[in-house]
């Protein structure tokens, strides 16, 4: 049993506002010979400068910048050990510091993390988020090997070199122990592949159906083809900024509060624990809980949850002013590099509770337009079409989620995605039943999870509108 | 007749070479030729992966009577780490006699990644163990049958010049 002394629970409150002005990214593909990584960064760059209705010049925006964090995954990929230096030279940022973080599948979130803590701390009055990955260098199969040795080379790695094998033992626990129906995780393969649909950013946008993903070839049981992610190449930036210059760059600026978590590399290592409660939880809620837990020889967090997520949730939310996710949340960028994943962070980050992660999608509240209702769900997920249908070009993943957070709370969803410009930039074709996925009735605040490995490190962040 | 439709899972890698320093296995994990071998060591860690060439299974525990959360009664640690990440103090090896367990959760994994050495398709496998406060992952050498959570497996192990001196010398059988 693990228990945290109270220091360990304090929570994180910035010395100073930070706020999110601008973001942008390429589109996303599976290989993109057409470009060097560099190219693909000034991509991202450009777009976040000049496409965000910012109040200055765009060179004039590039001379108020302190200081640059990068998101990389990995340098297996890029086959180059500080990227971060060609990228920001490329970007004309010479001689300001910079500095890449490296967690795993959470870098995007720990590099907005990272950067916000130089506009809160007071090192920075404007700083360049920006993250990538170019995983088109090898076979898949060599990317998949890549990525498995992010699990523990000992113990781990050569018991399968493919991430999927990691996931899908934590699919079939959690499965079994709650009596999920495969149609659930189904249809968010269906959910999350039909909004990407209507992004001309997204990789593999589809209209699939619960039967077409159930018919897919596994890839690791029970996961199969359509419940994965895919090896992804591209970039995505974001802005922050002080207060100050937030108001005179933008009319829509937002409030950006993130912490984070973390939890063993090895999923079996994770020792039981009492689950931390988010604001508007009570021990209660979960006594039937431990003693289902405990008649399936369950532990919390075991393989069912994400420990690190719970724990990054339990302080972002009470950051800022997060008291019940489901009521004060307009809506949520999750990190579904598998369906299951999806599925365990409806618990972890308090939508719904622990045990009940498949009512709360059954119920309709992560769809823009509740299946059961017809009406706006409570929270819609991942009308990015996440990583299952838009990207996970890794380093960039967390800053894409954000991103498309920040533009819907901006109301500026149709700017991105509907402009049949955008489409062509991308040689794309905007399709003719294309349709705005704009949440209504002005969003207030939203989240994105960026998440590592099995959650070995994830960071929740919460964005506010603040105009 | 090929591998894979024969119940026993093979391992199909090559025997891992190490050298002794210190007492410690430095194992090779070849790149690109000798000169791009990169020499990892197991350091404290040796007596797992010499024990299972040896048939044994060894984990560690805190014997340490101060520490916050054994109190000097740890359960066994399997991966083992040589100290005890809560009073940081170093554990103890301990031999689990004649390991079974039962089957906590699984995958069957139709394909891995690239260099993979076992022969798929396969289950892998995480076993809970009594007295273990850890779920060790490891993989099932039969492959044919169905399999479920709650089914009980005993150790094998890849001895003497069967050995590859890596975590694959411990399998499960049902």
């Amino acid at each position: 049993m693990i228990k945290f002394g109270k220091g360990n629970l304090r929570i994180p409150k910035w010395s100073r506002p930070v706020y999110a002005v601008a973001c942008g990214m390429t589109d996303f593909r599976k290989s993109y010979p057409e470009k060097k990584l560099e190219e693909l960064t000034m991509m991202a760059f450009r777009m976040m400068l000049e496409e965000n209705d910012l109040k200055m010049d765009p060179l004039e925006i590039k001379n108020l910048i302190n200081f640059a964090v990068y998101g990389e995954f990995a340098d297996h990929f890029q086959d180059q050990l500080l990227c971060e230096a060609k990228v920001h030279d490329y970007l004309g940022l010479d001689l300001l510091y910079n500095m890449g973080v490296k967690t795993g599948g959470a870098t995007g979130g720990t590099a907005l993390l990272a950067g916000a803590t130089t506009i809160a701390s007071g090192l920075s009055d404007c700083t360049l988020v920006l993250g990538w990955e170019r995983m088109d260098e090898v076979v898949t199969w060599t990317g998949n090997y890549y990525i498995a040795t992010a699990a523990c080379k000992d113990f781990e790695t050569r018991l399968a070199r493919i991430y999927a094998s990691y996931y899908a033992s934590m699919a079939r626990r959690f499965q079994e122990m709650y009596g999920v129906d495969e149609k659930v995780r189904a249809e968010i393969a269906v959910k999350n592949r039909g909004y990407a649909y209507h992004s001309p950013f997204s990789q593999q946008p589809g209209k699939h159906t619960v039967a077409e993903v159930l018919a897919g070839d596994i890839v690791c049981d029970p996961l199969r083809f359509l419940e994965c992610c895919a090896m992804s190449v591209g970039s995505a930036s974001m802005l922050l900024c002080t207060e100050e210059l937030a108001y005179k760059l933008t009319d829509k600026p937002v409030l950006l509060y993130t912490a984070g978590g973390s939890h063993t590399l090895r999923t079996g290592d994770r020792r039981p624990m009492e689950i931390p409660l988010l604001p508007h939880e009570k021990s209660s809620d979960y006594e039937k809980l431990y003693k289902d837990m405990e008649k399936q020889k369950g532990r919390w967090p075991g393989f069912e949850s994400f420990g690190a997520t719970r724990f990054a949730a339990y302080l972002c939310y009470r950051m800022a002013g997060i008291n019940n996710p489901i009521e004060d949340l307009d809506l949520i960028e999750t990190h579904d590099a598998f369906t299951i994943s999806d599925l365990q962070t409806y618990g972890d980050v308090g939508l719904t509770l622990y045990g009940e992660e498949q009512e709360y999608v059954r119920s309709g509240d992560c769809y823009l337009k509740n299946p059961k209702t017809g009406r706006q769900g409570k929270c819609p997920a991942n009308l990015s079409g996440g990583l299952l249908g838009t990207m996970h070009a890794v380093g960039a993943t967390g800053i894409f989620s954000a991103s498309e957070v920040m533009w819907q709370l901006q109301g500026k969803y149709d700017k991105f995605h509907g402009d049949p410009k955008m489409w062509e930039r991308f040689g794309k074709k905007k399709p003719k039943d294309w349709e705005s996925l704009q949440i209504q009735g002005k969003p207030k605040k939203g989240c994105y999870i960026s998440h590592a490995g099995v959650g070995s490190h994830v960071t929740v962040g919460v964005l506010e509108k603040a105009w | 007749m090929s591998g894979a439709t024969t119940d026993r899972v093979q391992f199909i890698g090559d025997k891992t070479k190490y050298k002794e320093k210190g007492g410690a296995w430095v194992i090779d994990l070849p790149r690109f030729g000798e000169v791009g071998t990169h020499h990892h060591t197991y350091g404290m860690l040796t007596p797992y992966f010499k024990g299972l060439t040896q048939g044994k299974l060894l984990a560690t525990k805190c014997v340490n009577d101060n520490c916050p959360i054994s109190k000097g009664k740890g359960e066994l640690w399997l991966p083992p780490r040589a100290d005890c990440p809560d009073c940081h103090k170093p554990m103890i090896w301990e031999e689990i006699k004649n390991p079974v367990g039962e089957i906590f959760t699984y995958t069957f994994v139709e394909r891995g990644g690239s260099g993979l050495e076992i022969q798929a398709p396969y289950y892998q496998i995480d076993v809970l163990m009594k007295g273990v406060c850890t779920i060790v992952k490891g993989y099932l050498v039969n492959r044919n049958r169905p399999i479920k959570i709650g089914d009980k497996v005993k150790a094998g192990f890849r001895t003497g010049n069967e050995a590859s001196n890596t975590c694959l010398d411990l399998y499960w059988e049902l």
